[in-house]
């Protein structure tokens, strides 16, 4: 696939993401950190980010499972787990964590529980959605090419 | 100035000296930012070196505030998270506003009322939601004049 192919199917890829709620206009943001002094921005933030959030994830599987479940703490994770998504632009992560809040000042179990489900599942789209996006600025950029920045009118 | 313990960690992006010159002000600005997430503390260092700001980052409240102690005239303005484990923002800005003369902002991702006005009651000087964007930071330096200018009346 010759480089002019690749950064079209890149393009289209990433407004894609936008369109389905994936990512929102925080992303916008990293990508216009990046320049040559921190020619790997994105890829860093990201790369963390996925760290952390594995974390938080065993930590309230982990919350969650006890017998008399603490609220507070399962709520301090998913605060931050808020935090960080909203920091990168991951909305949808974002959106099902502002859900799960709510359930846990209701202290309602069964809720929380889904929502767990909801939140690692939201998690595990947009990290494949942004390993996907990742990988062909990786092949860009390998061919010699450029990442094209995106416009999009918001 | 770099500082570490086995529990946190501090780093300064740039070792230039003190803020010289109104001419290019504000860039050079000296911020100390604060906040137990690492993700959301690399995007601060990155937006607030994209300001020009000199920033220091601090993964935990208390060294942030021994920093601050020993380095009394050296920041002119803290940013800090609300909600991290052991020393919360709360009781910084507490701190902060007792025994030194820096303006405080602080940010979360909590965006309840009462969360906000517990902050500008203890003292904040401003409370930014998360997620910050760069043109937000790039008005901070306000505050920092702002309170020098009361200072001096």
């Amino acid at each position: 696939m010759e480089v002019g192919q690749m950064q079209r199917r890149l393009v289209d890829y990433t407004k894609s993401l936008f369109m389905e709620g994936f990512l929102d206009a925080q992303f916008l943001q990293l990508q216009q950190l990046q320049d040559e002094s921190n020619p790997d921005f994105v890829v860093e933030v990201v790369s963390l980010f996925f760290d952390d959030s594995e974390k938080l994830l065993n930590d309230l599987t982990m919350a969650l499972d006890q017998p008399n479940v603490d609220f507070k703490k399962v709520d301090a994770h998913v605060h931050q787990l808020k935090g960080s998504s909203s920091s990168i632009g991951a909305q949808r992560v974002k959106n099902a964590c502002i859900a799960f809040r709510s359930f846990c000042e209701e202290q309602n179990i069964d809720a929380t529980l889904r929502c767990l489900q909801q939140v690692k599942q939201e998690y595990y789209l947009v990290k494949n959605k942004l390993e996907t996006m990742l990988r062909l600025e990786q092949q860009i950029v390998a061919a010699g090419g450029s990442i094209p920045m995106i416009e999009l009118g918001f | 100035m770099n500082s570490s313990n086995g529990n946190g960690s501090m780093s300064t992006a740039s070792s230039s000296g003190a803020w010289n010159g109104r001419d290019q002000f504000p860039a050079g600005l000296r911020v100390l930012v604060v906040d137990d997430d690492q993700t959301c503390l690399m995007v601060f260092e990155k937006m607030l070196k994209t300001c020009l700001y000199q920033v220091t980052k601090c993964n935990k409240a208390e060294i942030a505030l021994s920093v601050l102690r020993e380095h009394k005239n050296e920041f002119d303005i803290v940013i800090s998270d609300v909600h991290m484990p052991d020393m919360d923002g709360f009781e910084l800005l507490k701190h902060i506003n007792s025994e030194m003369d820096l303006p405080v902002i602080l940010i979360s991702a909590d965006a309840r009322k009462q969360v906000v006005m517990k902050g500008v009651t203890y003292g904040a000087c401003d409370y930014l939601i998360k997620p910050v964007c760069i043109e937000t930071l790039k008005n901070i330096w306000q505050h920092v004049v702002r309170k020098k200018a009361r200072n001096t009346f």
